[in-house]
């Protein structure tokens, strides 16, 4: 990654512009040809720099509810829980982290009863019942864009 | 729970069509629309809204942190006495390397009601500025977990 890639991501992250031909747009800004700065988001992508590009929503907004859940659960049993979790389209982010609650995941769902409801389906599954179930009261802040 | 705009039927079909990955392309949104059956200068005109009203909190490139060059990142969870949470929870959010930052209910054996994501190069920057925020609100009480795999990260598909 040079110079250039990094000014594209810092542009492209938050202040991806909403028109017909954004990468023009942006080309513009940096004083690059659209064409350069098309190829340079798609070798940004191969590489795996770029995960995705896209909206993301205020799921409260769209009238669904989120929450961070986190389970403990024995070593062996890892691979069939994480598994099981993560057939639940509402998983979006399921991480091993190292504290005995060892697998947290985000579940977003419609209401908290269908998170409720899908929890206790996991530990019948599972029998994994040490299930921390962890909702936002408040958010204060979320900002997942990074100055490069 | 939804205040202001309310979204209509029309809206879920351009949510559908920007909630994953949009296709690298000199018009990307003629293609999001026309896959999803709208003229593309009606898309832009729903996707701007979308944005406005908030529903959007952010569109564009979501990044693989690892790879940008941010090596390392924690969860760091703290025991917040009820009658602080605002105030510790705005001294946090404050931190430039904190990009997540909320209040949740405890639960039963895990006391935690604070948590902040923070960013750094290593673990061991990470684990300094937690010390460093701890320092900044006079908490104590905080556990640094570090992510030791990924099982999942995706975006949600709502409609």
């Amino acid at each position: 990654m040079d110079h250039v890639d990094r000014s594209i991501l810092n542009e492209i992250q938050s202040h991806f512009p909403i028109i017909s031909r954004p990468y023009r747009e942006v080309a513009r800004r940096l004083e690059l040809s659209e064409e350069e700065v098309i190829q340079r988001v798609r070798r940004l992508k191969e590489i795996g720099v770029i995960r995705r590009i896209g909206g993301n929503f205020h799921s409260n907004r769209l009238n669904f509810t989120s929450t961070l859940c986190a389970a403990k659960v024995p070593e062996e049993r890892l691979d069939q829980f994480v598994e099981v979790v993560n057939r639940y389209p509402g998983v979006t982010h399921n991480y091993l982290r190292d504290n005995p609650y060892n697998v947290w995941f985000t579940f977003i769902a419609p209401d908290m009863d269908a998170i409720k409801k899908a929890l206790d389906e996991i530990s019948k599954e599972t029998g994994i019942t040490d299930i921390l179930n962890l909702p936002a009261l408040k958010m204060f802040k979320i900002k997942v864009d990074f100055e490069l | 729970m939804g205040r202001g705009y309310q979204i209509d039927e029309t809206d879920k079909r351009v949510i559908a069509a920007i909630q994953g990955d949009l296709p690298l392309d000199p018009r990307p949104f003629a293609l999001a629309a026309q896959k999803v059956g709208l003229p593309e200068d009606e898309f832009i005109r729903r996707v701007k809204r979308l944005k406005r009203e908030g529903i959007i909190r952010r569109f564009g490139a979501t990044l693989r942190h690892q790879e940008a060059g941010y090596g390392a990142n924690a969860m760091v969870a703290w025991r917040v006495p009820d009658e602080r949470i605002e105030e510790v929870g705005q001294a946090l959010a404050a931190f430039r390397r904190v990009t997540h930052c909320y209040h949740r209910k405890p639960a039963k054996g895990w006391p935690y009601n604070l948590y902040t994501m923070v960013h750094g190069a290593s673990e061991q920057e990470c684990r300094s500025l937690a010390k460093e925020m701890a320092k900044k609100v006079g908490i104590q009480d905080f556990q640094v977990l570090f992510s030791q795999q990924e099982f999942k990260k995706t975006s949600m598909q709502y409609f």
